[in-house]
């Protein structure tokens, strides 16, 4: 290679960084096929040109080939060498960027020598003056000295005061946050490694400096560095060294009257930081006057933030100046207590409030303050809540009591505590006082939400109460559980079973739950019985709170399944009497339970509990034989409870959700056993032993099987859902069982319940082994399409069903991103076409695209375990929105409202960022849709709508559209909501509403000027709605348009 | 702006529980919101997901309640907190009866100057978010204040309201009160238990 040429084409060019292929490891200087000497004297002539501008480039060209050869390449002789060169420019203006570059890659070398660092330290420090460069360049300064002080950090040592000296000077002044992040890292590093007693003024001076920050980083700041950075980064160096301390307190408590808001905060967390290295003695002499700073802020700040920073500011002074137990609280903390306890004296007042939290503070820093706060002021307290000056008051002193017996709590118990109550005993001499003071307040009015607190933690404290008193404090609990109404002590109530439960299992399942039980009806309060109504819910949503416990779990699978048991053998007793309406008081009260039971569930699901597989075997066998003996054939009489389909599907829903939990294999034995009994009619293989003789002995799906017995399709169907794609299955053909599915649902079931649920059940098997399905499946849509969809012969619902099914199966399908999904719908909206031959069907299979839009369905419901692969309905939409628009421009007049229909019926599937890629086109489809006649579909044109409009950011293209159609939008929306003579929906109406409202937000004043009062008067329409919760929307909505347009 | 405060530092309340008292009635009684959707499906025949979703359309009467909802999270224009943490809005001494609604007002000390912009933020209020065909009438709690009768001559006389709506300072400040109304008591400061 022809180096010299190279470097001179380079450098007269201005391409300063050295070209790929004299680096190159293959043939440059890191394969050493070229020397680095060869390129320097290469250099040579431009190195030592007069001209600066040429000496610079050459210079600038030699350092990038520094930063890019590998730096086994730089030998010592090369090291040192260059090291020189580069010394030499320090002293020259423009140079010392490049040089200083070099240097930084030099000193990190294995060849770059203490004695190097010292001597380039010197040099630097000698000849570059700070003050002259811009920010890059000394930033460039502060990493060299970074770099060192990593590397030869002893070597700088043995320089002893001539380094610390000449550091504070070069460093002195700094004020970009970039470079101060950096030497604030020095800086610590060099107040704790370094001997800096001597010289601890220079240092003070140049950390305390920038005392309190208030740094507020430029907009768009691409640093990134925030003001809290330099705040954590400087307190690290003021809290680096001790000899600060007597320099420090004195600029603390001068701060004290300067500092406000953020810069108090700061403050305060500073000392905090600091007291504990500044050390106690240092500290005690100007203790009490850093406590009359800190009680300012902890009593009369309104800021939140700068109360806990003062709070953990005097929790560190009390911790620093009393550490452990041996150090007798005397002097400042006795007289901190005594202040506090007089403000206490009037407990009404707020400040009481900030009393007891710096008792607390006081309790948290550390034993010995802790335990003597503790002594003095529990006693008052006691006394104050015996002999209250006024009745109000006890609730607030009540409130300090807990507040120290949660903070207690929170210091003895926990993973990470350090300090143990069995040493320290704190509340030993208060054992009685304690529990008298609490039990009063779980009887009292207005205290309970405080004494469930208080109690909960002493529960909490190891070792503190035993069973007895546990069982006590719990029964009194119960009591409020029972007989209070307010939410919010019910909720305090509950929370704070919970919590005991985890501690003291045992006593909530042997004193709580058996009363929580015994208090739920034998039978279902009447229809005009609300309160016992109310009573039993309360108690299941406390239930359900509880219960979620593992170790009280077990205990409400077998109340509430023995409750359902009993419900359903005492309504066929009582039949006679059973009235239409007493009846569905019962079905209430039997889904409250089951809701209950399935709530509890869900949450251990999703809380990754294990034992809610275990529980299998106790609740779906149950479950299933209730809705079997109900199903069997009755001879007159009332019918049997569990024949009700709402029933039924919170059952399927239990099912679902714990099959899912079960391991494929266990599925596989359950789904066998399941399979037999619906297609053999052997029930007792999924019968609990207690029901020796099954009461159905024939397939719930044989033809013709009544109603009732149809209905169990909700069970199996739920199996199905739950089954994970390697479960082993019994049978061996999985396109017969299909067929099999399909045909019962096209032409057995008696109604839509049953097809709604075969059709789920079909979706779930096609979209779990759509794999093993390939080769069957496209021949089955087929049939499906011809013999039953296409057949304008049959009866409209059996082509509706047959659609409902192939859709489904499309979903299913579609999910998982098989081809075979695109051709079939493909094939539907070619059917579009025939909208004038077929109206009634044609209008139907548009609408039901809404099956493909439902997706994995909503959350929790059904449908909730089909798998889904990524970007699956970004694909759909992608498919299907052309041929739709292609075919609404194709058709003509009333042709092209069923492309609007099926428009419409898609638009859910996607969400509003990817109608705006094409907002174009889609915005006509979706301002026309606004005006078809059902309210379904305009629901979701506006929901659409709404959601493109609250997208934030918009581009400028889509924003111009929204502005020009603005007007229009408006118009259409009033219109597709509040024309008279169409039918129309609370939940359109809600949807429209909340649509306009976001006008107001999304387009400027000047669009939409001119509808301003008109839009008003028009939602005064929409206040005389007559469903609250549109009315609701519409209050919302005009305020909006009040103030639209308006200065604010 | 520098004016003393008529009342510098008035009670505030913890805020009341929306403890509605209303009667449910029918289906209501026994199935919670979160049940509908359950108890829908066997009634649902449609084809759809959705079908015909829950258009009960039951008429669901204006009530104080709801008026008190409207009202209780507008500003005082004094202090920073609602006129429901005042008590100068309850929902005891709202009455609706047919197209009539009548509004009393608390005010916090008895030489209130503020009575009349709080009447006027009620009277604005009310007229923005009730159907016209409301006659709203905003008196003050007969004892509570020196210059009653001026007062309530004041808020219920049309064009005095009329031509103060016309000062578009006056109507700002208005404005300044109502930007909270949309709350309807939700985030009230609950009163911070210690720890």
């Amino acid at each position: 290679m022809d180096v010299p040429r190279v470097v001179r084409t380079q450098v007269t060019t201005g391409e300063l960084d050295p070209p790929q292929d004299l680096v190159n490891t293959m043939s440059g200087v890191n394969d050493s096929s070229v020397p680095l000497l060869d390129v320097v004297k290469a250099l040579g002539e431009y190195l030592t040109s007069t001209e600066d501008d040429v000496r610079l480039k050459g210079l600038t060209f030699l350092t990038n080939l520094v930063k890019v050869i590998s730096s086994n390449r730089i030998n010592r002789q090369a090291t040192v060498t260059l090291t020189r060169f580069y010394l030499s420019k320090l002293d020259d203006f423009d140079s010392l960027p490049p040089a200083l570059s070099a240097l930084i890659i030099l000193s990190k070398l294995p060849t770059f020598d203490d004695d190097a660092a010292v001597e380039v330290y010197r040099a630097v420090v000698e000849q570059v003056n700070m003050k002259a460069y811009v920010q890059a360049t000394r930033h460039l300064v502060y990493q060299l000295f970074d770099s060192f002080l990593a590397l030869h950090r002893q070597a700088l040592k043995n320089m002893g005061a001539d380094f610390l000296n000449s550091y504070t000077k070069m460093v002195d002044g700094e004020k970009d946050p970039r470079n101060l992040m950096l030497l604030f890292s020095m800086d610590r590093v060099i107040l704790l490694e370094f001997d800096v007693k001597d010289l601890i003024e220079d240092f003070f001076d140049i950390t305390f400096c920038y005392f309190p920050i208030s740094f507020k980083p430029p907009p768009n700041d691409p640093y990134g560095i925030t003001a809290e950075d330099l705040k954590s980064a400087l307190r690290k160096c003021m809290a680096a060294s001790p000899y600060f301390a007597k320099l420090a307190l004195p600029l603390f408590l001068e701060k004290y009257a300067t500092a406000v808001g953020q810069s108090m905060k700061d403050l305060m967390l500073s000392m905090a930081a600091c007291f504990p290295v500044y050390g106690g003695d240092a500290v005690r002499e100007r203790g009490t006057e850093l406590w009359d700073g800190i009680k300012t802020e902890i009593m009369y700040s309104s800021d939140k933030s700068v109360e806990a920073a003062a709070l953990s500011a005097l929790e560190s002074l009390m911790r620093t100046l009393y550490p452990s137990e041996a150090d007798a609280p005397v002097g400042l903390a006795q007289d901190i207590i005594k202040q506090c306890l007089d403000i206490l004296d009037e407990p009404e007042k707020t400040q009481s409030l900030s009393a007891t939290k710096a008792l607390v503070a006081l309790l948290n820093a550390s034993p010995s303050t802790g335990k003597f706060a503790v002594s003095q002021a529990l006693p008052q307290l006691f006394k104050q809540f015996n002999r209250p000056s006024l009745p109000s008051h006890r609730v607030p002193i009540l409130w300090s009591i807990s507040s120290l017996l949660i903070a207690a709590s929170k210091v003895y118990a926990g993973e990470t505590v350090t300090r143990s109550y069995a040493q320290e005993r704190t509340f030993e001499h208060y054992r009685e006082a304690l529990m008298d003071t609490l039990r009063e307040g779980l009887r009292t009015e207005g205290l309970k939400e405080a004494a469930t607190r208080g109690c909960v933690a002493l529960t909490e404290i190891p070792g503190f109460w035993g069973r007895d008193e546990v069982e006590e404090v719990v029964r009194g609990i119960d009591d409020a559980l029972l007989n209070d109404d307010d939410s919010d002590v019910l909720s305090a109530v509950v929370t704070g079973l919970t919590g005991i439960s985890k501690v003291h299992p045992t006593v909530i399942e042997s004193v709580t739950l058996p009363l929580l039980f015994h208090a739920l009806p034998e039978h279902a309060p009447g229809l005009y019985d609300t309160p016992s109504r109310d009573k039993y819910r309360s108690i299941l949503r406390s239930l359900s709170e509880l219960c979620v416990q593992p170790a009280l779990f077990e205990t409400l699978v077998i109340r509430i399944t023995t409750k359902l048991d009993f419900l359903t053998s005492s309504t066929s007793v009582a039949e006679e009497q059973t009235t239409q309406e007493a009846r569905e008081c019962e079905v209430a009260y039997a889904w409250d339970l089951l809701h209950c039971l399935a709530g509890v569930i869900d949450k251990k699901v999703d809380d990754k509990h294990v034992d809610v597989v275990k529980h299998f075997d106790t609740i779906v066998p149950r479950l299933y034989a209730l809705c079997i003996s109900a199903a069997a054939p009755k001879l007159g009489g009332q019918e049997p409870l569990f024949r009700d389909r709402r029933l039924l599907t919170v059952v399927g829903r239990i099912t679902e959700r714990l099959v899912w939990e079960l391991s494929a294999d266990r599925q596989g034995k359950h789904f066998a056993a399941v399979f037999a009994a619906f297609a053999q009619g052997e029930m007792i293989g999924i019968l609990p032993a207690s029901v020796p003789k099954p009461p159905l002995t024939s397939s719930p799906l044989r033809l013709g099987a009544p109603s009732p017995e149809q209905d169990l399709i909700v069970l199996y169907s739920s199996v199905v859902q739950g089954l994970k794609a390697d479960c082993q299955l019994p049978f061996p053909s999985y396109a017969d069982w299909l067929a099999a599915s399909v045909n019962w649902a096209i032409n057995h079931a008696r109604d839509s319940f049953h097809v709604r649920w075969a059709a789920d059940m079909i979706a779930a098997f096609v979209n779990k082994r759509a794999s093993g399905l390939a080769e069957p499946l496209p021949g089955m849509l087929e049939t499906i399409w011809v013999t039953d969809v296409q057949d304008t012969s049959k009866e409209f619902e059996t082509r509706r069903r047959a659609l409902l099914v192939y859709l489904h199966i499309t979903k299913a399908l579609a999910l998982v991103r098989d081809p075979l999904a695109y051709t079939s719908i493909e094939r539907l909206v070619d059917v579009f076409k025939l909208a004038y031959f077929d109206p009634a069907f044609v209008n139907e299979a548009a609408k039901s695209l809404s099956v493909i839009a439902e997706g994995k369905g909503k959350a929790k419901e059904r449908g909730s375990h089909l798998t889904a692969k990524l970007l699956w309905a970004q694909k759909v939409w992608g498919f299907a929105l052309p041929r739709i628009i292609e075919g609404d421009q194709d058709a003509k007049g009333k042709d092209r409202l069923v492309y609007l229909a099926a428009f419409s019926a898609l638009l859910p599937l996607v969400p509003a960022s990817l109608l705006l890629a094409d907002l174009q086109t889609i915005l006509p489809l979706l301002l026309r849709s606004l005006a078809l006649p059902a309210p379904e579909p305009r629901t979701n044109a506006i929901t659409a709508l709404h959601g493109v409009l609250e997208t934030k950011n918009l581009s400028a293209e889509v924003d111009t559209l929204v502005h020009d159609r603005s007007t229009e939008m408006v118009e259409s929306l009033i219109k597709s909501v509040f024309s008279e003579n169409q039918e129309s929906s609370g939940k359109v109406r809600a949807a429209a509403l909340r649509c306009l409202a976001t006008f107001p937000d999304a387009v400027r004043f000047e669009a939409l000027q001119g509808l301003k009062s008109k839009v008003i008067k028009d939602l005064g329409k929409a206040l005389d709605d007559p469903l609250r919760v549109v009315r609701r929307d519409a209050v919302e909505c005009r305020a909006k348009w009040y103030r639209y347009g308006q200065p604010t | 702006m520098s004016r003393q405060l008529d009342n510098v530092n008035p009670t505030i309340f913890a805020p009341t529980h929306a403890s509605s008292s209303r009667q449910k009635s029918g289906k209501a009684l026994l199935w919670d919101e979160h049940a509908e959707g359950y108890a829908e499906v066997d009634t649902d025949g449609g084809l759809g997901p959705e079908g015909s979703e829950g258009e009960t359309d039951e008429r669901e009467e204006i009530d104080s309640e709801e008026v008190f909802d409207l009202l209780r999270s507008i500003t005082d224009p004094e202090h920073p907190v609602s006129l429901e943490q005042l008590r100068v809005v309850n929902p005891e001494d709202i009455h609706v009866s047919g197209n009539r609604v009548l509004v009393y007002l608390t005010p916090t000390i008895p030489h209130c100057s503020m009575s009349t912009l709080i009447g006027l933020s009620l009277r604005v209020r009310l007229m923005r978010a009730l159907p016209p065909r409301f006659r709203v009438d905003i008196r003050i709690k007969s004892g509570t204040h020196q210059s009653e009768h001026a007062v309530n001559k004041q808020l219920n006389d049309k064009e005095r309201v009329q031509a103060a709506l016309e000062n578009s300072h006056l109507l700002q400040v208005v404005e300044g009160c109502l930007a909270s109304a949309g709350r309807r008591g939700a985030e009230g400061e609950g009163v911070a238990a210690a720890a």
